[in-house]
């Protein structure tokens, strides 16, 4: 078009100077007023159709910078992949996280006591075996997400990470108002603070008990949400199948009894504020619902493969990530559940604190037929009578992050102030954690109807406990160390080390009787000791786009 | 443990206590979608009328605006710009809000007093100073080698009114001979070297980059001009007959109640009708339609004879379909 434009010019230049050159080789002529006239009058012309031309290509260019508007964008960027319509309204955006980890135990038990899988090595004193080190894929998620006419968000994340493939996001969110939003679909309930912070974004390698062990995971429901009062406050009220502690809902149908009630409130009341109180955000969630779980019927019929359909999680994990806490697979969920979650942050400069706390309350009861063991014929289930019972547990962490490269700490993820570059004398950002949290069991939960300890219900007997002392402890305690080091916004290396102190969950003295069975938890419960400590190493590649 | 959770939750109420969310004194913003040249004419007018907003209820209200060829302008509103006031340049382009947008009842005219135009305008000539062509009427502006400078009609609400005039002039020259009248103004479009999107468009065409003989222009447009450009640089020329433009305004509908600002848009465009209003639209050279306010200013606006869509073409609704919609008399005249 440029060029288009010299050229024209040039032809209308040429004829200029070329008027003109009859101008002057008309010296003669020179006082011939028509003459001259018609000479003005065809410069004139050829002026006016400069102008136009000129004005023409003005038009031409402000209508191709209109459509250049109307085009759709493509987008590749440190953020991720994808295409945008031009007005914004409809994007897809492809995205991605990889972490790769390396768990080294110096010590921990595993939590299979008298396995009889020689894979697992050798049996230690107390009846369990060492943890064994190991490399795990433990999030590959490929996830799109995106907009639909510029109010309906979506998501959807698929994993393959930890050796299966699942769906954990696929929801869509309709923005109809910042204040009234509704969400559908399979997502992160609002509720647990650190759930809600993004898998990349997380300052350990794993979460605390809180979240891990006993708030929901993914939920299937609806949820209505929105931020008022100047996005100081945010709030969410949800209905959801209801997900056992720390689990997330298969997608297939939900327990029998009512659904979940999820509500959240929270709030960040000094945000955009000069105060130092301005990155202080608090607020409390909780849960209700009634959960009726079934005794193994036939599924699956072997060990705690089948536990979910319980109602009940089927383990409690220490920070390792090995189950220090297990019911018997006798133990169903049977009445209502209740959990309650206040929690807190703080982010003021290089400086971040979380703290967490949350109390779940479960009626449970024991349960005997279903399928007893593998290849066993399937029996009615049936809740054995009297041995309905509330246990109460409860979690909380505090943890604290420092930005030792000066970024600003922030709920979401670390932008290096200079990405890591041998060449430019970057080194990226580096950041130090520590968290300290535990998880306390209710003590009911290895007692049986008599008060007395017992061995967990296997889903034979009435008189049994809800969960075995001699293997599974009742409260976990974690102190957590780390080092973060971001590499770019994309690339983080993490390494904690963390050591874990158990309540109960092992036999005092020897494991077996000469005569080789197994020593059981007595009844006044004074044969049992702690677990030995779990002292592990955890580190992390991740990278995510 | 439960010295832990006692002294958070201790936290959070105290926090809670002291916490500055309170409600706020109301900031209310509003999007004015408009045609292209009431630029000036809002600029003056949200002013006044955000202070009188200010003194009746305490709250501080912000107009924003956009300007455009009015059909543009509507179908920017249709594909989703939130404007929660447009005030356009002709019925037919607010129309299309209520029938392809759904954005507004069907009987918005009825609203707002005068068929909800608050002020009026016509169509003129603006010439170059002295006008050396010698336009007088619109059997000048067709005669061949008069540069004419008008905007595209499908675009812009003042070239269809310019169009109109041209056209109702015609059929009145040849008895309501429809075929004459076609070829009239298929003459001045052959006469019209750059057709603007909009009527600024033009103005700017005519004005700044010098070129053509003659503007059709808006009658505020060309008074505009004149001051701007000073009364040595161009000659209004007001023809024998034009038409008289009827720019309307309304809320829409479905963005104030989104917005929550139906109130408060509502009361922007009575305002309008107020003497205030009337007196910023006569100063800017709009026709006030409040009779008190009309005669002060009479003698600002010169008499023209002028006729109505409804008379002449049965409305804008069947003014569109025949000359302007998609191989309507338009697009069988111009054929550049």
């Amino acid at each position: 078009m440029q060029f288009k434009k010299k050229q024209i010019h040039s032809t209308i230049a040429l004829l200029l100077i070329g008027s003109g050159a009859l101008g002057l080789s008309s010296q003669a002529l020179a006082n011939d007023s028509d003459e001259l006239e018609k000479l003005r009058t065809l410069v004139q012309e050829l002026d006016q159709k400069v102008r136009v031309l000129d004005r023409k290509n003005e038009l031409a260019e402000e209508d191709a910078a209109a459509k250049k508007k109307e085009t759709p964008v493509v987008k590749a960027s440190k953020d991720g992949f994808g295409f945008e319509s031009a007005d914004g309204k409809n994007t897809i955006k492809f995205r991605a996280l990889l972490q790769t980890d390396y768990r080294d135990y110096q010590q921990g038990a595993n939590d299979i006591r008298e396995r009889t899988d020689q894979r697992a090595g050798n049996i230690g004193a107390d009846g369990f075996h060492d943890s064994a080190d190991t490399f795990v894929l433990r999030r590959a998620r490929p996830i799109i997400e995106g907009t639909l006419f510029g109010k309906y968000d979506y998501k959807f994340t698929s994993d393959f990470g930890n050796g299966a493939a699942v769906i954990q996001d696929a929801y869509v969110d309709a923005r109809f108002d910042p204040a009234f939003k509704v969400r559908v679909g399979r997502f992160k309930p609002d509720l647990g603070l650190e759930r809600l912070q993004g898998a990349g974004d997380i300052k350990f390698v794993e979460r605390s008990y809180v979240t891990n062990n006993l708030l929901p995971n993914r939920d299937l429901g609806i949820a209505l949400h929105g931020d008022v009062l100047n996005d100081k406050l945010s709030y969410s009220l949800g209905f959801y199948n209801g997900v056992a502690d720390g689990s997330s809902t298969t997608g297939a149908a939900g327990f029998l009894g009512d659904k979940d009630i999820g509500a959240r409130i929270f709030t960040t009341p000094f945000k955009g504020s000069d105060s130092v109180l301005a990155g202080l955000g608090f607020g409390i969630a909780g849960t209700y619902g009634d959960a009726q779980g079934e005794r193994n019927l036939n599924f699956t019929d072997t060990s705690s493969a089948d536990n979910t359909r319980q109602g009940l999680p089927s383990a409690y994990l220490t920070d390792g990530q090995q189950v220090f806490f297990r019911y018997g697979t006798g133990t169903v969920a049977d009445g209502s559940r209740f959990r309650i979650a206040p929690q807190a942050n703080y982010y003021y400069g290089p400086f971040g604190l979380i703290a967490e706390y949350t109390r779940v309350e479960q009626e449970v009861s024991l349960a005997g037929g279903g399928s007893p063991g593998a290849g066993g014929a399937a029996t009615n289930s049936k809740i054995f009578a009297g041995t309905n019972k509330r246990l109460s547990h409860d979690a909380w962490e505090i943890a604290g992050s420092y930005l030792l490269t000066g970024e600003d700490a922030s709920f979401k993820g670390v932008k290096p102030k200079r990405d890591f570059d041998l060449d430019k004398g970057g080194w990226g950002a580096w950041e130090l954690v520590a968290r300290y949290s535990e998880i306390n069991l209710d003590s009911d939960t290895f007692k049986n109807s008599n008060g007395q300890y017992a061995v967990a219900s296997s889903g034979t007997t009435a008189n049994s406990a809800y969960a075995d002392l001699s293997q599974s402890a009742k409260t976990a305690s974690t102190w957590t160390t780390g080092l973060n080091w971001y590499l770019s916004q994309n690339v983080k290396f993490q390494l904690n080390y963390s050591q874990t102190s158990f309540d109960g969950g092992a036999i005092a003295g020897p494991s077996h009787t000469a005569g080789g069975a197994i020593i059981n938890v007595n009844a006044a419960g004074s044969n049992i000791k702690d677990r030995e400590d779990e002292r592990a190493v955890l580190a992390r590649v991740q990278f995510t786009y | 443990m439960k010295t832990f959770f006692l002294s958070l939750t201790a936290l959070i109420a105290a926090l809670a206590l002291a916490s500055p969310i309170a409600a706020t004194a109301a900031d209310v913003t509003l999007l004015n979608v408009s045609y292209d040249p009431t630029r000036e004419l809002y600029q003056d007018y949200n002013a006044a009328f955000a202070k009188y907003w200010k003194a009746k209820t305490g709250d501080n209200v912000t107009i924003k605006a956009s300007h455009g060829g009015s059909g543009k302008q509507a179908r920017a509103i249709i594909d989703g710009l939130d404007a929660d006031v447009a005030t356009l340049a002709l019925a037919y382009d607010v129309d299309q809000l209520s029938e392809k947008g759904k954005l507004i009842p069907k009987d918005w005219q009825k609203r707002l007093p005068n068929n909800s135009a608050p002020y009026t305008s016509t169509i003129v000539f603006l010439v170059r100073k002295g006008n050396p062509k010698h336009i007088k009427d619109w059997d000048d502006v067709v005669k061949p080698g008069i540069s004419v400078i008008t905007p595209n009609p499908k675009t812009s609400g003042g070239a269809r009114w310019n169009y109109l005039a041209a056209y109702a002039y015609a059929l009145k020259k040849y008895g309501n001979d429809d075929a004459k009248a076609r070829e009239f103004v298929g003459k001045l479009y052959k006469n019209v070297p750059v057709l603007d999107s909009g009527a600024r468009g033009s103005t700017t065409t005519f004005v700044e980059r010098g070129i053509g003989d003659v503007l059709l222009a808006w009658e505020n447009e060309a008074f505009l001009a004149q001051k701007e450009l000073g009364p040595d640089k161009v000659d209004i020329v007001v023809p024998s007959l034009s038409i008289l433009a009827e720019p309307p305004v309304t809320i829409v509908d479905k963005v104030v109640d989104k917005h929550k600002t139906r109130a408060v848009a509502t009361a922007y465009l009575e305002y309008l009708y107020s003497e205030e209003g009337q007196e910023i639209a006569a100063k800017n050279y709009y026709r006030p339609t409040l009779a008190a306010v009309a005669q002060k200013y009479e003698k600002n606006f010169p008499k023209i004879n002028l006729i109505t869509i409804d008379d002449v073409f049965g409305g804008w609704q069947k003014a569109q379909k025949t000359h302007f919609a998609d191989g309507g008399t338009f697009d069988q005249i111009y054929t550049k």
